[in-house]
């Protein structure tokens, strides 16, 4: 069929074609028309607003009367020198939860679907969506009164064990491990699901063939159900990948908050930029910021896509 | 349909043998789970003994797993207006129309541009995307909503932002994919058109996918705030749920760390147990949630139950 | 084909985009039309008072930061029983009645500016703050009505009689008034340690905490005489700024600009009050006692070990019960703490119990009074009825009826006077439901001819301390400098940025390596984010306004 319609189209009578084609899908486009419209409306209508980011901003003239002042709102980032630190901690942790992320919650929707106990299942799954509701806030709290020098709890297991207590608050180089677990707890339980409804969807009865066939756990596991998660992953990485650079900010706050000493490994950018206008609020940068995370993580999406198109074009996102 | 293949599913099961290497996944399984499912449940299980220990013990002692000294003042602060109820109505009203009507445009959406032979599938595809990795940022966002839609104390505001996302529809995409084109091509011999396929042999197949992405969307619902921060201002009197757990859990935090709060001093400081029984109250009964949903994921996708 | 789909499509909203964005640009340009509202003022000006056009009755909108009454509770109703009240008043004095529109605490800055970007007249009383609430960025960016005197006169005469002319002047930019000060209230927001006195007393400090080394000597004997506090001062990791303001303010002449930045990096001195310097980089060896001294506090303990990130206290509700012994607040907070309320147990609980302040500046006298724009009231550039906002902030300012209700709520049910003619709650008063202030949040026009004394407050105390303030003081000396700092914001935030990182260290004491280290370190970070490129601009403005 898209044989045909490459002809069609390279044989010239191009206009009729798209007019002809057009029509024909007329109902598969009304099925688009309503996300269509919604992207249209909430997502491309404010774009152009973007123009935010090169404006001295006054209220009075709006965005785009105000006074074009070029690249001036990207400097304070750009002169801070701390533009590739801030990035480079954005992406690494980001890295780090695609990665541990994508491969825990894969393992929790494969050993899920291995277990018979239905209510273990349930109760199970259930627990592991609690961390998900925990607000930011007393994520932050929780782990303070769990890790902190004085009174943790940590440090008072520590210290009925006769051990030297753990100060971890001042210890910069533990936190790229804690942080990623606190966001490995947190998101696990959510992550894996789609990969657990992904696994349910595999036809009962390859598995059943497999099973007949003699395939032992770890075989089917290998060689029927990892295959079959491929295209989840694939859309999952290249999602992720385009907010690459752009950093968990209520997780980084609340948990490492103010404390200067931390900040050598556990910076990223939103919370830089948070600090530094705390005092001198102003939309135009934080859209200037915005911009640039934007452009990285697009720049990065089109190459990760591209490449996967060039390996097998059926994963592609378009 | 599902319910057929329970029945076949569970007596084909024992006459396999169940191999050494069954018992090893199944048995790392239990443990894995388990353990983490401990590490979920036990802050969540330190916030519900906070919530009930009374306020100057917290402030000696630190949070609690037992509270010693028992006290429901946080709970009576909380539900004490009754406006908490209210926000509960609102919240699981959005909840239920914004994930159905969402969860319909998304399946209709994920079908058509799975469609091999829908021309416009890249391009509508490359178009949603699209919207994922750039935004305008927050003032033209909320002078558009606010000023040209007059989306101001609606709420409006939080249900339609919350309707669809990039990533649901492109998952909704990819599980519909799995489904073999020649049902859509059955169909279609058979006479019917697009929608009648998709309504009467897509969605029925498609139940895992529906279950998750409308898991997913309910509990988008569930816990926003941001929208509401934005667009629901003082004047409207029942806010979502966890806007109101945001406020207070937030308001000192944000002053303390503010310039603000060199010179203002709140009257009203939200006390700890008050903030951890917002924390019970506004998960509540979305954690029953999941269990509902979850019978869906049994019977899936099958070629077998088209062919039959 | 894709493409041009996808061009078209972009195009489409772009063009859509644009086009509401720009009528709403120029709907706000017409509706507020600050030229010719300023025009017509002018034309009416001369004429009396009484021939101003009031017919319609209008709703003015008054913004704050706070958080309102919940919906349907007694608090609410309290606050709307007295807007009723106040509202009747409006009514026949200038048909017009007032709503209160709150920014909530959490994201306030965000919320409080996209309010005002709106620019749709929901708004048209806004409370601000040159200091705290980015008074001046908005009167910049338009958000301001520009105020001329001929309005003033005619809608606000009374506030206009009261404001000196100097005063005027410091709420001008470009010449333009855009804000009324709150220049008739005495309030000290300069900071300081609040301490117990009866235990500095027990220390051997007989008069008092009055310096650094006092202040010292009291804490680590705390410390190791009062074993049962929770802490010395259950910090949260946030006084890390007026701490060092604090030390410099104790060791030199040091007057900083407000507003430039969170942390006081640039300023003058009382010496030489229009050359800009930076103690940070200039009062090395002061700076090295100060971080030597912190670091022996951290290490006897005095405060949590984690403290940057402890937030799980509240100090000053510690205090008020003796969980611990010092606060670091402004004298504002003290006059709470000092006083016997129901509140502050320790009075209760210990007659001997007294509290003090040692007030940053102390030793050498260096007490800078507060801005006159540390509260201060606008009028929304896009508020359809300038006038009548004007009208109704003189009747709330100027007017005693009004103003009693604003600020204390309903005589008999709120407050009421008592036999010294100060003023008490009523024996029914239920502090959780009826705190009309805590609710109105008025910060921006407060009046001391109006004001009735809170007859809880330890006057004796208070009194002596604003005594001793008042021989001191010096008026802050800054308030028409109103820097621009387009070309250098960048800068100011980067130092503030080091400035504060480097600062939480060494004010908890908490910093590696020898406090010669730490501040040459902070010194270097902060030459290499531009310090001297923002001295000299400022300086450079500086002489031009000055000289």
């Amino acid at each position: 069929m898209s044989k045909s319609k490459k002809t069609s189209s390279e044989t010239g009578i191009r206009k009729r074609g798209i007019l002809e084609t057009i029509w024909r899908y007329r109902v598969l486009e009304l099925m688009c028309l309503p996300a269509v419209l919604f992207f249209f409306m909430f997502s491309y209508m404010p774009m152009p607003g973007i123009y935010v980011a090169f404006v001295k901003y006054n209220y009075r003239k709006g965005i785009f009367g105000s006074k074009f002042i070029g690249l001036d709102n990207f400097k304070f980032l750009a002169e801070s020198g701390k533009l590739f630190d801030l990035t480079k901690n954005t992406i690494l942790y980001n890295l780090a939860f695609i990665l541990l992320g994508n491969f825990l919650a894969i393992l929790v929707a494969i050993l899920l679907n291995e277990m018979r106990s239905k209510m273990f299942k349930k109760v199970s799954q259930t627990l592991m969506f609690l961390p998900y509701f925990i607000s930011q806030v007393l994520v932050g709290l929780l782990v303070y009164s769990l890790l902190n020098y004085d009174t943790g709890f940590v440090n008072e297991i520590l210290l009925a064990l006769g051990k030297a207590k753990w100060q971890p608050y001042s210890n910069p180089s533990v936190w790229p491990v804690l942080i990623v677990l606190i966001h490995l707890w947190q998101q696990t339980g959510y992550n894996s699901v789609v990969y657990f409804a992904a696994i349910c969807g595999i036809d009962a009865e390859i598995i059943e063939a497999a099973k007949v066939d003699g395939a032992n756990a770890f075989q089917r596991i290998r060689y029927i159900i990892l295959p079959s998660l491929k295209p989840t992953i694939v859309i999952l990485l290249l999602f992720a990948l385009g907010g690459i650079v752009r950093g968990n900010f209520g997780l980084f706050w609340n948990v490492i908050g103010s404390n200067s000493v931390l900040y050598p490994t556990t910076d990223i950018i939103e919370t830089f930029v948070y600090r530094a206008t705390m005092s001198d609020f102003n939309f135009s940068t934080a859209s200037a910021v915005g911009f640039y995370q934007s452009l990285v993580g697009f720049v990065i999406v089109m190459l990760a896509n591209l490449a996967v198109k060039k390996i097998d074009p059926d994963y592609s996102l378009f | 349909m599902a319910k057929k293949k329970d029945i076949d599913f569970e007596p084909s099961n024992t006459k396999i043998k169940i191999g050494a290497s069954d018992y090893i996944v199944r048995g790392f399984g239990y443990v894995l789970i388990t353990l983490y499912s401990l590490a979920c449940v036990f802050p969540f299980l330190i916030i519900l003994g906070t919530s009930f220990t009374d306020e100057t013990y917290i402030r000696t002692h630190g949070v609690q797993l037992i509270p010693v000294e028992f006290s429901t003042k946080g709970y009576d602060m909380v539900i004490g207006s009754g406006n908490i109820w209210k926000s509960y109505g609102l919240t699981i009203a959005m909840t239920l129309i914004g994930t159905t009507l969402g969860l319909l445009i998304i399946a209709m959406t994920g079908y058509a541009l799975q469609r091999k032979d829908f021309p416009l599938r890249n391009v509508i595809s490359f178009y949603i995307y699209f919207t994922s990795l750039f935004s305008a940022g927050l003032a033209p966002y909320y002078l558009l909503m606010a000023k040209t839609y007059k989306l101001l104390d609606n709420y409006l505001a939080v249900l339609l932002p919350l309707m669809m996302s990039p990533w649901l529809i492109i998952l909704m995409k990819n599980f519909i994919k799995q489904i073999p084109h020649e049902i859509t091509e059955s169909g279609k011999i058979d006479g019917a058109g697009d929608m009648t396929v998709f309504i009467h042999l897509i969605l029925p197949m498609i139940k895992p996918a529906l279950a998750t992405i409308g898991l997913f969307l309910a509990l988008g619902y569930w816990n926003e705030w941001y929208q509401s921060s934005l667009f629901l201002t003082t004047k409207v009197a029942v806010k979502p749920l966890q806007y109101t757990l945001y406020e207070v859990v937030n308001k000192l935090d944000a002053l303390r760390n503010s310039v603000a709060g060199q010179f203002v001093t709140l009257t009203d400081i939200p006390e700890q147990s008050v903030k951890m029984a917002n924390a019970v109250l506004a998960t509540g009964p979305i954690v029953l949630l999941y269990p509902f949903v979850q019978k869906y994921f049994i019977g899936g996708i099958t070629v077998g139950a088209v062919k039959g | 084909m894709k493409k041009k789909l996808l061009a078209a499509l972009l195009t489409v909203s772009m063009v859509i985009g644009l086009a509401a964005c720009g009528s709403s640009g120029s709907s706000a340009g017409t509706g507020s039309a600050p030229e010719s509202s300023g025009n017509d003022s002018g034309a009416s000006a001369n004429e009396a008072a009484a021939e101003i056009d009031t017919s319609e009755h209008v709703v003015i909108n008054y913004l704050t930061t706070g958080d309102p009454p919940e919906a349907g509770t007694e608090k609410e109703a309290n606050l709307n029983e007295m807007l009723g009240e106040l509202n009747k008043i409006l009514t026949e004095k200038c048909n017009a009645e007032i709503q209160i529109y709150y920014i909530p605490w959490t994201d306030y800055l965000s919320n409080y500016n996209l309010t005002l970007a709106r620019m749709d007249g929901s708004v048209d009383l806004i409370g601000t703050a040159s200091d705290w609430l980015d008074a001046w960025p908005n009167a910049k960016n338009g958000a301001f009505l520009e105020l001329s005197e001929d309005m003033l006169k005619t809608y606000a005469p009374k506030t206009w009689e009261s404001v000196p002319a100097d005063h005027w002047d410091l709420c001008k930019y470009n010449g333009e008034i855009y804000l009324m000060p709150e220049d008739n209230f005495a309030q000290w927001t300069n900071h300081g340690w609040i301490y117990r006195l009866d235990w500095a007393k027990e220390a051997g400090l007989e008069n008092g905490v009055h310096s650094w080394e006092d202040m010292s000597k009291y804490v680590l004997w705390v410390k190791e005489n009062k074993k049962d506090l929770k802490y010395v001062w259950d910090s949260d990791g946030t006084e890390y700024a007026q701490m060092a303001n604090g030390w410099i303010a104790s060791h030199t002449d040091f007057v900083a600009i407000d507003g430039i930045c969170s942390g006081a990096l640039w300023g003058g001195t009382k010496s030489d009050l229009y050359k800009v310097t930076t103690p940070v980089m200039t009062e090395t060896d002061s700076l090295v006692e100060y971080a030597k001294l912190m670091k022996e506090w951290s290490q006897a303990g005095i405060w949590p070990t984690d403290v940057l990130n402890n937030t799980s206290g509240s100090n000053r509700d510690e205090f008020r019960v003796g969980q611990v012994g010092v606060e670091q607040h402004h004298t504002q907070t003290w006059t709470d703490l000092c006083s016997a309320t129901a509140q502050n147990t320790i009075y209760k609980d210990d007659p001997k119990a007294e509290t003090g302040f040692f007030y940053f500046g102390e030793e050498t006298k260096n007490v800078v009074a507060l801005s006159i724009t540390h509260g201060a009231m606008a009028v929304s550039a896009g508020s359809a009825n300038p006038e009548r906002a004007l009208m109704v902030y003189d009747l709330i300012r100027n007017d005693k009826d009004c103003y009693m209700l604003f600020n204390y709520g309903i005589e008999g049910k709120s407050w009421e006077i008592d036999e010294n003619g100060l003023r008490k709650t009523p024996d029914s008063y239920n502090p959780d439901t009826e705190n009309i202030n805590g609710m109105t949040n008025y910060w921006w026009g407060r009046n001391d001819d109006l004001e009735v004394k809170d007859a809880t407050r330890n006057w004796d105390a208070i009194d002596k301390l604003y005594a001793e303030y008042d021989k001191i003081k010096i008026d802050y000396p800054y308030g028409q400098f109103v820097p621009e700092v387009d070309s250098i914001q960048a800068k100011i935030d980067n130092c503030n940025e080091q400035y504060t990182n480097y600062m939480k260290q060494i004010s908890y004491g908490i910093y590696n390596g020898s406090a010669e280290d730490i501040v040459a370190e902070m010194q270097a970070a902060l030459k290499s984010a531009g310090i001297d490129d923002v001295t000299a601009e400022l300086q450079k403005q500086f002489d031009e306004l000055y000289k």
